[in-house]
């Protein structure tokens, strides 16, 4: 398996080909989410009717907003492959970590599809102002990759217990409870303008590196089950 | 006499001596008076609340390796008991916080921790009941328990030490100075050890009982 690198690229790559024509084909995930995501901004939006959010409700809500519309979307990672029962041939033929990382990188790119769609529209549904730019994107980025690596595995996860959805979220959060913390006191001085979150984003840098890694190393005990 | 009937009996009247010790031997506290009886409840059941998940995740990642299923059993024990304990820990604390800072709870980094340990054993408890066989079940939730277990480092060294804290420093703090009164400090490693006991013998029977069933064909006995 571990002949040459560039062969197992090839493979990951195959899987995020696969998957992007798929989503291409029928687009479920990418309406989903960014349904979901639109429905949830107006709800707040008609609700506080124009008011002014403080930049701490701002940010909170965006990271609620980008947390379950992944929540809604990505649990399809391996659902359906079971279900199209398209799961043993995947198994077959790519090697476990060529799947993981195919679909990670295809979660990642379809977070960002989402977030680049939902963040304007945030930003004029709520009358949010933002202050620093460059770190409020970096922010998003570099939460989108955490949210997507651990929702990666969690989804493998549930399509092991037999697709049941509501576990998805319930699993999720915990582990991803100290980046979302961090992603959002660094929105919170992003949209202040009060100097570049330094330690926030070096702290999200390190959790997707060591939440990469770790999903990387658990894989495949389940896959290979 | 059972030898389990032995160590029983001597964690009671351990217990029951260190009960004794915090309200007749330890002295109210410079500042916290009486109400410092409670940290002697308060540091134990947090200490073994984080104990057991540990716990649970060295035998999810014994599991990994040998798949013995005994593994298993002790993980899903480890992780039950120290949900226990862990609430114990949260409304102990929460009360300790009433009385001292004027509220019950105010997300002191803390508490956002315990509150996020919380969590975790719930959502792997919850995980568990989702999947009925019993090696697919061993297999998923070891997963999930070293997945969450990652997330302690960051938790534990990074975010008390980043945001500021009310919490007191451990008590041997990073100067590796105790500012205790030395029968407050006997009596809270006598607290803290007969705690790790009782948690110790509840385990041990947790998983004797599963044993048992196992052994007597009773399947998923108790269903986690």
């Amino acid at each position: 398996m571990r002949t040459n690198a560039s062969s197992w690229l090839k493979a990951a790559f195959a899987v995020l080909r696969k998957d992007a024509v798929c989503e291409f084909r029928v687009r479920y995930g990418l309406t989903t989410l960014s349904m979901f995501a639109v429905i949830t901004l107006a709800t707040v939006s008609m609700g506080i009717a124009g008011a002014g959010l403080g930049s701490k409700l701002a940010a909170s809500l965006l990271w609620i907003v980008l947390f379950f519309s992944a929540m809604a979307g990505l649990a399809r990672s391996f659902v359906q492959e079971q279900e199209s029962g398209t799961l043993l041939a995947l198994r077959l033929y790519g090697g476990g970590q060529a799947v993981l990382f195919g679909k990670m990188a295809f979660n990642v790119l379809l977070l960002y599809i989402v977030t680049a769609l939902i963040v304007p529209l945030y930003i004029v549904l709520l009358n949010v102002e933002v202050n620093g730019w460059l770190p409020f994107g970096a922010a998003l980025l570099l939460g989108d990759t955490g949210i997507a690596a651990v929702a990666t595995l969690t989804a493998l996860i549930v399509a092991r217990t037999g697709a049941k959805g509501a576990l998805f979220p319930v699993i999720t959060f915990p582990v991803l409870l100290p980046l979302f913390l961090a992603a959002v006191s660094a929105t919170v001085r992003s949209l202040d303008g009060g100097g570049t979150p330094v330690v926030e984003l070096l702290f999200m840098v390190c959790y997707d590196i060591v939440v990469v890694a770790a999903a990387s190393l658990l894989f495949d005990c389940i896959w290979q089950d | 006499m059972e030898r389990t009937h032995v160590y029983r009996l001597v964690t009671a009247l351990l217990t029951a001596g260190v009960v004794w010790a915090v309200f007749y031997l330890v002295p109210p506290a410079e500042g916290l008076g009486e109400k410092v009886r409670l940290a002697f409840f308060h540091i134990p059941v947090a200490w073994v609340s984080v104990l057991a998940f540990l716990l649970s995740a060295v035998w999810s990642l014994q599991y990994l390796r040998t798949r013995r299923i005994v593994y298993d059993w002790r993980s899903a024990a480890a992780a039950g008991l120290g949900f226990a304990f862990c609430i114990l820990a949260t409304v102990s604390g929460a009360v300790f916080a009433k009385l001292t800072w004027g509220a019950y709870w105010n997300w002191d980094p803390r508490q956002t921790t315990i509150f996020v340990l919380l969590l975790i054993y719930g959502a792997y408890l919850t995980l568990r009941t989702g999947i009925e066989d019993g090696e697919q079940r061993a297999n998923v939730s070891a997963v999930y328990s070293l997945l969450a277990s990652i997330t302690v480092p960051f938790l534990v060294f990074i975010i008390p030490r980043y945001y500021y804290s009310l919490h007191p420093a451990p008590v041997i703090n990073s100067a590796g100075r105790i500012d205790m009164d030395a029968v407050m400090v006997y009596v809270l490693m006598a607290a803290v050890a007969v705690c790790t006991a009782i948690f110790w013998q509840a385990l041990e029977w947790l998983v004797e009982g599963r044993r048992r069933g196992e052994k007597a064909g009773v399947k998923e006995e108790w269903g986690s």
